[in-house]
């Protein structure tokens, strides 16, 4: 006898067919008899998991982008109008100082005016005249960019002769056309619009500070109180002229006459210190050579910050997907061993069954 | 392709009845539980079960994911599986711990050599289901696999050592 080999164990299986007995058979058709009509099956839609992976991440992908770029877009309506309104400063800035109002005594007005791109503003500055008969106290502050920090220094300090002031204090960088110059110059109130405009003919304005105070309700009080001490000195130097008059009560209102005369020498200084104040006015004048650069900031449009907030947006969303996914890892990580280990137990039991069997 | 009519409609897989799926199959399920069972009267009370079942969950059977020959042997398999189950509790309740295994009754597998007989009635059920679904039924091994809940590496390796211990068994046999 042959050694029997697969492919005969194989074809001697294969003929040897099992049929079921016609007992069984009957059986089975009287089951599928007996029982009522079943329902056709359900023709499922299901869709495997990973048919459902294919479309669920691109869906969650396409949703996530579409919501950052609709509260991008809809951000940067609101930022635009807070951008406006700060570009409207800077408008306002190029353009020079604005005009200030300057309605009555008693008020104290000060004007800032920054220009960050200054070849506009050259030329333009100092326009801001003090009122004439009144008593003010000008001053200006003015930062300049120039070419020349020598050159430029000089000619200040003889712009500020040619119209009769002088310099109060120098602080010059160096010796070369690289550094930083400050100026305290005086000028007269009269010629301080024309001197500020010659020293901004000097560079490019980059900051200009005028304030102007007026102080003509203090002198004219202190000019009323003036006043009535000398009517007070008459009438006691007439007192001191009377015939009747004991020398005690003589002696009183020569103390009280002296004491007048000093408080009226006191009143008349202040009056004269303040009248020298309010004829010069003050200008702080800043010379820079133009080592750093101006940045000009780039402004966004609604696009690019439409864009810069779903960036944002999208950031953050990536950012809770990732917290998601640290803290459900774990989580997934345990239920995925559990599933397996009730699988391969499920497993071993079936096959220590199947060997017993 | 009438106007009006749904893609759905085309696409549907033409469902047979539980009656001609049952007639058709049957022996191939009964053949599939003698080998399981090696047991005729238990193969053949398994079968009317695994039918019973069957038409219980007809409704449940999706043509588009199996054949109906795959989803009874499905069946099949789970029912014998809960009976070897009831019958292991039941030995252990009775304290019988050895498993008498009865030697097979003469003509079990149907017309086969004495040799060929005894070599399988001496294979365990897991290593007999494999050769009955592989060999006699004739499945594939992804589908073979399917029924059988495990990989197809795994379900060609099993049939492997079934019919390499046949092969031995029987080479046994005929030197005796």
């Amino acid at each position: 006898m042959s050694q029997p080999d697969h492919d005969s164990i194989v074809n001697e299986i294969r003929s040897a067919q099992i049929t079921a007995s016609p007992e069984l058979r009957e059986r089975v058709r009287g089951l599928a008899a007996a029982a009522p009509p079943a329902a056709p099956p359900r023709q499922r839609r299901e869709l495997p998991w990973r048919r459902w992976t294919l479309v669920l991440v691109p869906a969650a992908i396409a949703v996530a982008l579409a919501a950052s770029l609709a509260i991008g877009l809809a951000d940067s309506g609101k930022k635009k109008h807070l951008s406006a309104s700060g570009g409207a400063g800077e408008a306002q800035r190029t353009e020079g100082p604005p005009s200030l109002p300057f309605t009555g005594p008693a008020q104290d007005s000060t004007a800032h005016a920054g220009t960050p791109f200054g070849a506009k503003a050259a030329g333009k500055a100092g326009s801001i005249p003090a009122t004439q008969g009144r008593a003010q106290l000008y001053e200006s502050e003015l930062t300049l960019k120039v070419k020349d920090l020598s050159s430029a220094t000089k000619r200040a300090l003889l712009r500020t002769r040619d119209f009769h002031g002088y310099v109060r204090s120098v602080d010059y960088g160096s010796g070369s056309e690289r550094g930083q110059a400050y100026m305290t110059l005086r000028v007269p109130v009269g010629s301080v619009q024309a001197a500020i405009v010659e020293f901004s003919a000097l560079g490019e304005i980059i900051d200009q500070h005028v304030s102007i105070q007026d102080v003509q309700p203090t002198v004219d009080k202190r000019f009323r109180q003036m006043q009535a001490i000398r009517d007070s000195i008459a009438k006691t130097q007439a007192q001191l002229e009377s015939p009747t008059l004991n020398a005690a009560q003589r002696t009183a209102l020569e103390n009280e006459l002296v004491a007048r005369r000093r408080q009226l020498v006191v009143l008349q200084k202040q009056q004269a210190a303040l009248q020298r104040l309010t004829n010069y006015a003050t200008v702080e004048l800043a010379l820079r050579t133009a080592d750093k650069a101006v940045v000009v900031p780039h402004v966004p449009n609604r696009i690019e910050r439409a864009l810069d907030r779903a960036g944002s947006i999208l950031l953050d969303e990536v950012k809770i997907v990732l917290y998601v996914l640290i803290v459900g890892a774990p989580l997934l990580a345990l239920a995925a061993l559990a599933f397996g280990g009730v699988r391969l137990r499920r497993r071993r039991d079936e096959a220590r069954l199947l060997a017993s069997a | 392709m009438r106007p009006g009519r749904r893609i759905s409609d085309v696409r549907a897989v033409e469902v047979p009845s539980f009656a001609s799926v049952a007639e058709r199959h049957l022996d191939d399920v009964h053949s599939y539980l003698v080998y399981f069972t090696r047991d005729r009267g238990l193969a053949e009370d398994l079968t009317a079960e695994t039918f019973e079942r069957a038409l219980r969950q007809w409704r449940r059977f999706d043509p588009q994911r199996g054949s109906a020959r795959t989803w009874l042997c499905q069946l099949a398999r789970t029912t014998a599986l809960d009976h070897f189950r009831a019958e292991q509790r039941r030995r252990r309740r009775e304290h019988t711990y050895a498993l008498d295994r009865q030697p097979a009754e003469d003509g079990l597998f149907g017309v086969l050599s004495p040799a060929l007989e005894k070599a399988l009635g001496e294979l365990s059920a897991g290593e007999r289901e494999v050769v009955a679904l592989r060999v006699l039924l004739d499945l594939d091994s992804e589908t073979a696999a399917n029924v059988l809940g495990i990989s197809v590496t795994n379900c060609n390796t099993r049939l492997s050592r079934a019919l390499k211990k046949l092969e031995e068994r029987m080479s046994a046999d005929v030197a005796a």
